[in-house]
């Protein structure tokens, strides 16, 4: 039957016909004929209504949410790719560079245009990723696994679209052999990443800070600032607290590219346009100074600072902390062996101690007493109280207790003038919480709340205000913080202790040149600052605002001259000759504080204070020496002077010079 | 009296929408491969040009097979049920070659066949035998469940491989046959009923991975908007943004910027959506019904049960594999990986539809041979 079949067709003779296969039916049954035409209509209904379900749901893509649709597929096509802006520089006061932009070489991956990266299967990162982690782990040394995580991290996030820096800081030689490959891994970038020198390091580290990446934490907060993941950031000092001037607006390219992530044409550029310098009131060469004589006389201190300002405008002309460290570590890749080093140094020197640590302010704090004695009534400067090396307290509850209250020395009887300049304890006891000898007022003192009342009046207690982040407060006790705090009533040996600058009271370095400040000014407590001046990119000049001042204290002239002239005496022939100036006049308080445990023999260590101004007569610029180990007079004291000396000396060597 | 000699009319309007269709395709494939291949003379050495081959010869096939009596392919259907059988287990256990995942095909040379393909045919041909020849039985549980066999064997083979589309179009097909072929509503309705049951177990136990992943994947392309959701997504985005009129042909950045993958084959139709817009796909629509109620009509017109169930099952077949294809491009339905007939780039595609639009002109051509 089928040879016969084909063998008819092929020939061509005739058509093929083949035998009947089966009987067919009967035709035209009708009533089978009605059923066969309702099963095709049927049928061609289902025809009708498929298409029907398909149209209807391409009406509504295409002609309901067209437009919608058509927006995705533009953003789709369409990548704003962000230009990073030139950051401002930064100036001393006398136009000294304090740090370069350099560009570094970065190798980034754009985990959208990775192929093979498929985040249900059981191996996200697939053949392709794979293959493209292996070759960049032979050209940048991280190794394969610690890139498929960051590729796989980043197509997992939000934002898989920017380049995820995978190594900074590459050689250009290495970013040159990168380059080279790039056409054979898609999704792999050459990022060029600008980057911070600090041409002085460690000398000016704690006030410049340094510039780091965004952590994942704060990226949600700056992202409507504008910033990308892999931007730089100011993380601390002026770096920081000027970020937003320092940074520059972003600029925006907006550029067509496949799917692959190739630029196909750039559409729009909107320019970056640079960030602005800034120039700071420090003067390097002080800075420079004042860093070497606190090292001279840091002796055993596990930290010291200090602070040069100018008491009229609040400008800081040099800020050190010791120990510092070079902020160059943090511009590339850190080197973690070094910031490792950095953290656990019980120096501490990624702090900067003259605002983010607090200290018991010692005899320092006896400007405070004074001051406050003398505009509430409680001393004259003629007033006269004597130590005996030793006052006795009666205790409130059995007055046949007594308590001893140790002076330095037995100074004999003194005035108030001779009070500071020898730095008397028993006299400010008198002054700060008055005495009582069997139940008898014998003095009447400020009492912990006024002098708490002073004490933040001067500053304390609240932060400086100045342009760095991460002050401390410090704290001024009285009797409802401690009650607080430590859960006991206050004694009236609290108020002893406060009134000299011990116990729980506690400032920083900065606080307490504003003090100083505050009496060599005439009264005004400064916010001190670090900017002087911000010049734009475009060429505007603007200067930062010369004073700025955050309270007046107004006490009378009068008292202030006191206060003077004690601290010059306190300089001249008091406890603090150590602080003499060749140069100069220079008045000034010291303080010895004691801090910890106390020692087997009955000693405790001591934290060495100086805070001065000068000239005497005329004030100009204010200094505080901290260390943490030392005596006021002993080794802060000469340290102090010699930064004023210095100061003075190569004034007054410009002046004489100057025809 | 008239003979089987008499003229025989060749249903041309079928044909030329078949033709019509494949060269829509033709430019659909063309403007999809421009990112690879380039334009103008040079694109043909992709798969444009493949196409434009396999078209030739798929009409070519078309008219030969069009010139055989229908009846006779039901003699060697059997023959060639096993063959396809015997096809089917060679893909999955010795000579499958995975592509995107699953065994579908066999290599010949630079010849990829997939046997799934012209099976849907031979499956056709089978059933329409088995039913034609037990019609008077069909409601009887064993006629009525052995051609459901006939079907199924083939369907779980293919859904092994793992090709869900073609394995629910085989019993698509079995569907439309044995209600063309009188099976009682309650038999119909009472498979389908099972079939429903048995969906959830199915989706647990026998449903592979990656199948189920495809399914949540529908349910939320958005979740793996750069892994498998991407095709997903971006198919449905070049669909939306064609709107009334399109984006103009070859002019689709979704298509030409290689957002959307896969779009010679499985994604062809976003191509369409994205640069020729509704109006160009109420084109493609108009023609498939054309062509589809072209192919009821080759059913009315058979006088004989067989004739008539084969033309019917070839509608389905043609059908069925439209609506899934488009109905994933829409979102519709998950990803399958079903061909969109005549057009999607694949020579077995279109052989097989051009060889099943032959067997309609060959069951048009032969409506008045039994009026001896």
């Amino acid at each position: 039957m089928f040879n016969r079949g084909s063998g008819g067709y092929t020939t061509g003779r005739k058509p093929w016909r083949s035998e009947p296969w089966r009987q067919p039916d009967a035709p035209d049954d009708s009533e089978n004929s009605f059923a066969l035409k309702r099963k095709i209509f049927f049928f061609g209904m289902g025809i009708f209504f498929m298409f029907g379900i398909l149209t209807l749901q391409l009406a509504r893509m295409q002609l309901v949410n067209g437009e919608r649709y058509q927006n995705r597929a533009e953003t789709n096509a369409l990548r704003q790719v962000p230009i990073v802006p030139v950051r401002g520089l930064i100036y001393d006061r006398n136009g000294e560079p304090l740090v370069e932009n350099k560009a570094t070489f970065a190798a980034a991956v754009v985990a959208a245009d990775i192929p093979g990266v498929d985040l249900i299967s059981d191996q996200p990162c697939g053949e392709g990723c794979q293959q493209i982690s292996i070759a960049l782990q032979e050209l940048t040394g991280v190794p394969a696994a610690e890139i498929e995580e960051t590729i796989v991290a980043r197509a997992s996030s939000n934002d898989p679209f920017s380049p995820a820096v995978v190594k900074s800081g590459l050689s250009e030689e290495n970013a040159f052999k990168l380059r080279e490959q790039l056409a054979s891994l898609p999704g792999v970038r050459v990022v060029v990443e600008p980057s911070r020198s600090y041409t002085h390091g460690a000398l000016v580290s704690h006030v410049l800070g340094f510039v780091g990446p965004i952590d994942e934490s704060e990226f949600d907060e700056l992202a409507k600032g504008g910033y990308q993941l892999n931007d730089r950031i100011g993380k601390t000092g002026i770096e920081a607290t000027y970020e937003n001037i320092l940074r520059g607006i972003t600029g925006v390219r907006q550029v067509e590219t496949d799917a692959s992530g190739r630029d196909i044409r750039v559409i729009q550029e909107q320019p970056a346009q640079a960030g602005s310098n800034i120039v700071l009131s420090i003067d390097l060469d002080l800075q420079a100074k004042t860093e070497q004589f606190v090292r001279e006389h840091m002796g055993t201190s596990l930290n010291a600072a200090a602070v040069v300002m100018d008491v009229h405008t609040g400008e800081i002309l040099a800020l050190v902390s010791l120990p510092t460290y070079d902020n160059n570590i943090f511009t590339g890749e850190v080197d973690e062996a070094a910031l490792e080093k950095l953290l656990t140094d019980p120096g501490k020197p990624l702090l900067n101690h003259a605002i983010t640590e607090q200290y018991a302010p010692g005899s320092t704090f006896k400007q405070i007493t004074g001051l406050a004695a003398l505009q509430e009534g409680v001393a004259t400067p003629s007033t006269q109280i004597t130590s005996l090396g030793v006052l006795y307290v009666e205790s409130e509850i059995d007055p046949t207790i007594k308590y001893p209250f140790k002076d330095w020395s037995a100074l004999g009887t003194l005035n108030f003038y001779r009070g500071i300049a020898m730095s008397s304890d028993v006299y400010f006891y008198y002054l700060s919480g008055g005495f009582v000898e069997g139940g008898r007022t014998v003095f009447s003192g400020l009492g912990a709340s006024r002098l708490a009342d002073w004490a933040r009046r001067f500053g304390l207690g609240e932060p400086t205000g100045i342009d760095l982040p991460g002050e401390v407060t410090g704290i001024v006790p009285d009797p409802e913080w401690k009650e607080e705090t430590i859960g006991d009533p206050w004694y009236i040996g609290d108020t002893y202790n406060m009134g000299i600058g011990q116990g729980y009271v506690a400032a920083t370095p900065m606080q307490m040149l504003l003090v100083t400040a505050a009496i060599a000014n005439g009264g005004e407590v400064l916010i001190p600052h670090l900017i002087k001046e911000v010049r734009t990119a475009t060429g505007d000049v603007i200067k930062a605002k010369t004073s700025n001042v955050k309270r007046n204290l107004n006490v009378d002239p009068r008292n202030i001259n006191v206060m003077r002239e004690a601290m010059r005496q306190a300089v001249a022939d008091g406890s603090a000759t150590t602080g003499k100036a060749r140069s100069v006049e220079v008045a000034g308080k010291t303080g010895t504080a004691e801090f910890g445990e106390q020692r087997p023999n009955g000693t405790y260590m001591e934290h060495g204070w100086f805070t001065g101004y000068a000239p005497y007569n005329n004030p100009e610029i204010a200094v505080v020496v901290f260390l943490e180990q030392g005596g006021g007079a002993l080794s802060a004291a000469p340290a102090a002077g010699k930064i004023l000396n210095y100061y003075f000396e190569r004034k007054n060597a410009a002046q004489g010079s100057a025809p | 009296m008239r003979s089987w000699r008499e003229t025989r009319p060749f249903d041309y309007i079928m044909l030329a929408a078949a033709i019509a269709l494949t060269g829509y395709g033709l430019l659909l494939i063309y403007s999809g491969s421009i990112n690879t291949m380039g334009t103008g003379l040079e694109n043909l050495q992709g798969p444009t040009g493949r196409q434009l081959v396999f078209g030739v010869l798929a009409v070519m096939a078309c008219v030969v097979v069009s010139r055989f009596d229908y009846r006779w392919l039901a003699q060697g259907s059997v023959i060639m049920y096993v063959g396809l059988i015997a096809a089917l287990i060679f893909v999955l256990t010795i000579h499958g070659t995975a592509e995107y995942g699953s065994r579908r095909w066999i290599n010949l040379g630079p010849f990829h066949i997939q046997p799934s393909e012209i099976g849907k045919l031979v499956v056709i041909l089978v059933l329409a035998r088995y039913l034609s020849d037990h019609q008077e039985d069909i409601n009887t549980p064993r006629v009525f469940f052995t051609s459901l066999m006939i079907a199924a064997v083939p369907s779980l083979l293919v859904f092994i491989e793992p090709d869900l589309g073609s394995a629910s179009i085989f019993l698509f097909i079995w569907l439309g046959m044995v209600i063309m072929a009188g099976a009682s509503m309650k038999l119909v309705l009472g498979s389908i009923g099972m079939a429903l049951a048995a969906t959830p177990f199915a989706i647990i136990a026998v449903i592979r991975d990656y199948q189920r992943d495809r399914i949540s994947l529908f349910l939320d392309p958005n979740k793996e908007a750069l892994g498998d959701g991407f095709n997903i997504l971006q198919a449905e985005i070049s669909i939306g943004s064609g709107g009334l009129f399109g984006q103009g042909f070859t002019e689709g950045p979704q298509t030409q910027l290689d957002y959307l993958r896969t779009q010679t084959t499985d994604y062809v139709f976003s191509v369409l959506g994205e640069e020729l817009g509704f109006i160009g796909a109420m084109i493609l629509f108009s023609l498939y019904i054309l062509l589809l109620t072209r192919g009821l009509r080759a059913a009315g017109m058979s006088q004989d049960v067989f004739g008539r169930l084969v033309a019917v099952g070839v509608v389905i077949f043609i059908l069925f594999q439209t609506f899934i294809n488009i109905a994933v491009n829409l979102r519709l339905f998950p990803v399958t990986g079903i061909p969109l007939p005549f057009i999607s780039a694949g020579g077995s595609s279109l052989v097989t539809v051009f060889i099943a639009i032959g067997l309609l002109q060959s069951v048009v051509m032969r409506r008045n041979q039994v009026t001896l």
